[in-house]
């Protein structure tokens, strides 16, 4: 039986039901900072979806330093961790605590969050920062219940100390500026057969997403120059060549497609301002496995500094390849040379082709979930569900990024090599992170 | 050669301002600073959405009166002043209509007393307010039957249903308001109110509910029988989608399926405008949103509720400002099709302004004027006309307030005074517009506005078809004289289809007039 997701929990909702407030000892002040977290990671996945420069490589990148903030804010008190300081590209040395004061982990924590938050999500809309602002005020306030006055603003002194380094560290990593949301005022498409052609009739996205994204620093991967994955089947519209017959395979499976890969595409489908985004899934998912697992705050915060990192590299990783090959649409392709009134059942998303975005960032996600819960870990992954999509359960991670990665054939907006390439690209990306020591 | 200078100047004379090339391009003139209107649609979160206007006539001098929503402030009556064809020209009036906490409003002769009634959207619970006449109002809640509610209320739309003697009401709802934190979900639900006795049963739910911006009864396909169109706004709903309801006579309402042919659309929906733009004879709907504006027309003809977007190909995305320097992508609220030069082709209106200070969009938004050009395209001259306001506009009306039979136009602003714009009745380079009719439906009995009908102008080979609606915009709504350009003739056919689907006999009617038409009875000038 697995117990309830995070994002329907009690541990969520304590808090804002007022439940949050004072424990006796150090397992209440865990309990308190666990409050803390999860109310604010699930805000934080809202937010990706209601922020419009949300894409999933900006979601990435926030949610990202969202999760280092966290373990930095554990790992500056706590002697068996390890400080990410120095392991990750351009992070140097960050605020510590000051000897001699007392600190308490929920209050720099929320602080961090708090101060992440409110600058990753600056430009959500009304009621993103109405949220905001309510769970401020209501968080500083049960994370200090019960607490002396001195440790209360050591910590917080200390917290924003930390938010303000873990920012100034972002700021010049090459994503910190999205105009036009993400689209480019000024491109100009390929006249070459083979590259991509915007496919939708949507005038911001005449230009493809974030051409540069993937000239943006990494995080554990050293840098996208030694990155690398097979070129793209070689193009050609000749109806006996291997790249018609991948075109032909996307159109035949969404024309023949069955009830069950519909429902898988539509389940994995992650779109921008409808969803938590591919990385706000699978934090979603992490969450909810840490739940599931009663994990302490310290795992959690670790895992969601590892996890967030892995996938903000494959997103940057992806990007690099994607603006590499700048491979045409399935559907550009199909219509043109297949079957005009072919369609696929995904929305096709604005940018190139190979490799395929959710198919490397699940196989990273996978590989770094299974690196932490373990290669067996069966779950239910409920957090579509508020979408009207049935839940779906998985022997594995890596059974769930493997489903996440067919299910962009099944939706028609991508060739097989791009999946299975992606996929092993993903892999790759995640090693660096999983190399990572954050424990004495 | 005497002949031939005569042939030219009644050429002239029946020519419409410019016989080919673009379209012409109205001048407007600014009157808000003289036209007595100080009315300011105010509020924080929850009057983020909403701002409406309501025109229509309450004192019996058939021209339209101005009933303004004022978020947290009263709302607010003007009764026309304005002289025929002069400087428009409002006074505030104590009129029973002083309401707070108004989101926007549609006139609609509930009662079919002759008087229109008003249906006023809040946040908190809906009024309906009866018309004594003189511009005088009285809530009817009670009287008729009508349970108000107690939510946050953004649309609306009404129909006469076949065989009823009163009108059905949807009326669609917003987020639920108490929830400060997590708000994204917490669609409220809307509502459809059939008559019962002379007043209303208890509300029937119209789930699911999506957040809905603008709804509209509309006879899509040409069946004679309207469906309910609702534009729902993404930002909140979770498994949502615009949609498009079936609402049959003694049938609970049901949404249209996948198999009838509709999809799934998810945008920021916030206000519908219909009019049959490519002349098939069904209306095609422009959906208000942001950052894109869709114009859907019939994808396969009237047998499958299927839609495809020619926004893009009809140069009428609207989705980023076009004057003031702003750039960043545009917010889109009210919208409008009414033939603003009088060239027989509908134009389009666009109030646009920033949800509340959202760095990614535009925070000097320019409302769109895009004219209908002959090829089939829109060509944008808001700037140009005059009427490219940066202020923060939610709700309008392009409606003729000084009874000159050119088309005028008020807009509500958040946070700011409305603005009204006069249809100076000539083009900006000085040509006269085209010619023009004002006509009004009248039916015995109740349905006396005959919402529901279709008017038919004919001119030269061109038919102009037009859907008598009531509900669309954005939180804004008309009911008076409906307008049609017909260009360089003066004179056109028209005829009218009855909601009953009886269509009236074509009569040859004198342009530059307004016409009564009756049904079982000849039109008659006013």
């Amino acid at each position: 039986m697995q117990r309830r997701g995070f994002l329907t929990s009690g541990v969520a909702l304590a808090v804002l039901a007022g439940l949050g407030g004072v424990r006796a000892g150090a397992a209440g002040r865990e309990q308190v900072a666990q409050d803390v977290l999860g109310t604010w990671i699930r805000l934080a996945l809202e937010l990706v979806r209601h922020t419009p420069t949300m894409t999933p490589p900006v979601a990435s990148r926030a949610l990202a330093y969202l999760g280092v903030g966290c373990f930095e804010a554990l790992a500056s008190g706590d002697a068996t961790l390890v400080s990410l300081s120095g392991q990750v590209q351009g992070l140097g040395a960050l605020p510590g605590r000051t000897p001699g004061q007392g600190h308490d982990t929920a209050v720099i924590l929320n602080t961090v969050l708090d101060g992440l938050i409110h600058a990753f999500f600056l430009n959500t809309g009304p009621s993103g920062q109405r949220a905001l602002q309510t769970l401020t005020a209501r968080l500083a306030r049960q994370a200090a219940s019960g607490l002396a006055d001195d440790v209360v603003a050591a910590s917080r002194g200390y917290g924003a100390a930390l938010a303000r380094a873990v920012l100034d560290w972002s700021a010049n990593d090459g994503g910190a500026v999205i105009d036009n949301l993400g689209f480019p005022r000024h491109w100009t498409v390929s006249d070459q057969p083979g590259h991509w052609l915007p496919t939708s009739k949507i005038a911001l996205q005449q230009a493809p997403l974030l051409p540069d994204w993937g000239r943006n620093r990494t995080f554990a991967l050293a840098s996208v120059e030694g990155l690398s994955m097979p070129d793209p089947t070689p193009y050609s519209e000749d109806p006996a060549s291997r790249f018609y017959a991948e075109a032909k395979e996307v159109h035949d499976t969404v024309v023949h497609l069955t009830e069950e890969q519909g429902f898988i595409a539509r389940f994995w489908s992650d779109d921008p301002m409808l969803s938590y985004t591919p990385p706000g899934h699978w934090t979603a998912i992490l969450m909810q496995v840490a739940s599931e697992k009663s994990w302490s705050l310290t795992e959690q915060v670790e895992a969601l500094a590892l996890m967030g990192m892995v996938q903000a590299d494959a997103f940057i990783g992806c990007w690099a390849m994607k603006y590499r090959y700048d491979l045409v649409r399935p559907v550009t392709y199909i219509q043109k040379l297949i079957d005009p009134a072919w369609t696929p059942i995904l929305i096709t998303p604005p940018f190139p082709e190979y490799p395929s975005g959710h198919s490397v960032q699940s196989a990273a996600g996978a590989a770094m979930l299974t690196h932490l819960f373990g290669g067996d870990y069966a779950f239910t992954d409920e957090s579509p569900a508020p979408d009207g999509v049935p839940q779906r359960s998985f022997a594995s991670f890596n059974a769930a990024a493997d489903e996440a990665a067919i299910s962009r054939l099944y939706g028609g907006i991508h060739f097989r090599p791009a999946i299975e390439q992606g996929q092993a690209l993903g892999r790759r990306i995640a090693s660096h992170a999983m190399a990572l020591k954050t424990r004495a | 050669m005497k002949r031939l200078v005569l042939a030219a100047v009644l050429t002239l004379l029946t020519l419409p301002a410019r016989a080919e090339g673009p379209a012409a391009i109205p001048r407007y003139l600014d009157e808000t600073a003289t036209s007595g209107v100080r009315a300011v649609y105010a509020g924080d979160w929850e009057f983020m959405v909403g701002g409406g206007v309501a025109a229509f006539d309450c004192s019996g001098d058939r021209k339209p009166d101005l009933f303004f929503a004022g978020g947290t402030g009263p709302s607010t009556l003007y009764r026309n002043e304005s002289a025929p064809g002069g400087a428009l020209l409002f006074t505030p009036v104590v009129s029973g209509a002083e309401i707070d906490r108004v989101i926007g409003a549609y006139p609609l002769d509930i009662d079919s007393d002759g008087n229109l009634d008003l249906v006023v959207l809040r946040s908190g619970e809906d009024v309906l307010l009866r018309g004594t006449g003189d511009c005088r109002f009285s809530r009817a809640n009670e009287a008729w039957g009508f349970d108000g509610r107690d939510l946050w209320s953004s649309a609306f739309a009404a129909t006469w249903e076949p065989g009823s003697d009163w009108p059905s009401l949807a009326i669609g709802t917003y987020i639920d308001r108490r929830q400060d934190a997590f708000p994204w979900g917490s669609c409220t639900e809307n509502a459809l109110y059939r008559p019962q006795g002379a007043g209303f049963a208890a509300p029937l739910a119209l789930k699911p509910s999506f957040c809905a911006l603008s709804m509209l009864f509309t006879d899509w396909n040409g069946s004679g029988r309207a469906s309910l169109r609702v534009s729902n706004d993404r930002e909140y709903y979770k498994g949502g989608t615009e949609q498009l309801w079936h609402v049959d006579p003694g049938q609970p309402p049901r949404p249209y399926s996948a198999a009838e042919g509709w999809k799934p659309l998810k945008i920021w929906g916030m206000g519908i405008a219909s009019s049959d733009v490519n002349g098939d004879g069904y209306p095609d709907y422009f959906l208000t949103s942001m950052a894109d504006n869709k114009l859907q027309v019939l994808a396969a003809g009237p047998e499958t509720a299927s839609f495809k977007d020619v926004a893009f190909a009809l140069h009428v995305t609207a989705h980023r400002p076009y004057a003031g320097g702003d750039t960043q992508p545009s917010t889109a609220w009210h919208a409008e099709f009414q033939d603003v030069n009088d060239d027989t082709r509908p134009d389009l209106f666009v109030a646009k302004g920033n949800v509340g200070e959202m760095p990614d969009f535009a925070l000097r938004d320019p409302n769109n004027l895009l004219l209908a050009e002959a090829d089939g395209t829109f060509a944008e001259a808001g700037d140009r006309a005059g009427v490219a306001s940066l202020k923060t506009a939610r709700g309008a009306a392009v409606v003729d307030l000084n009874d000159d039979g050119r088309m005028d136009i008020v807009v509500v602003n958040r946070n700011d005074g409305a603005e009204l714009w006069r249809n100076a009745g000539q083009s900006i380079d000085g040509q006269p517009l085209g010619h023009w009719l004002q006509l009004a439906l009248h039916q015995p009995g109740t349905n006396r506005d005959a919402i529901g009908a279709w008017i038919e102008v004919k001119t030269g080979d061109r038919v102009q078809r037009r859907e008598i609606t009531s509900g669309g915009g954005h939180a804004s709504g008309q009911l008076g004289w409906w307008h049609f350009g017909l260009g360089a003739a003066d004179a056109a056919e028209v005829r009218v289809i009855w909601p009953d689907g009886t269509a009236g006999d074509w009569a040859r009617l004198a342009g530059d007039r307004f016409w009564d038409l009756s049904r079982n009875a000849p039109p008659a000038a006013r």
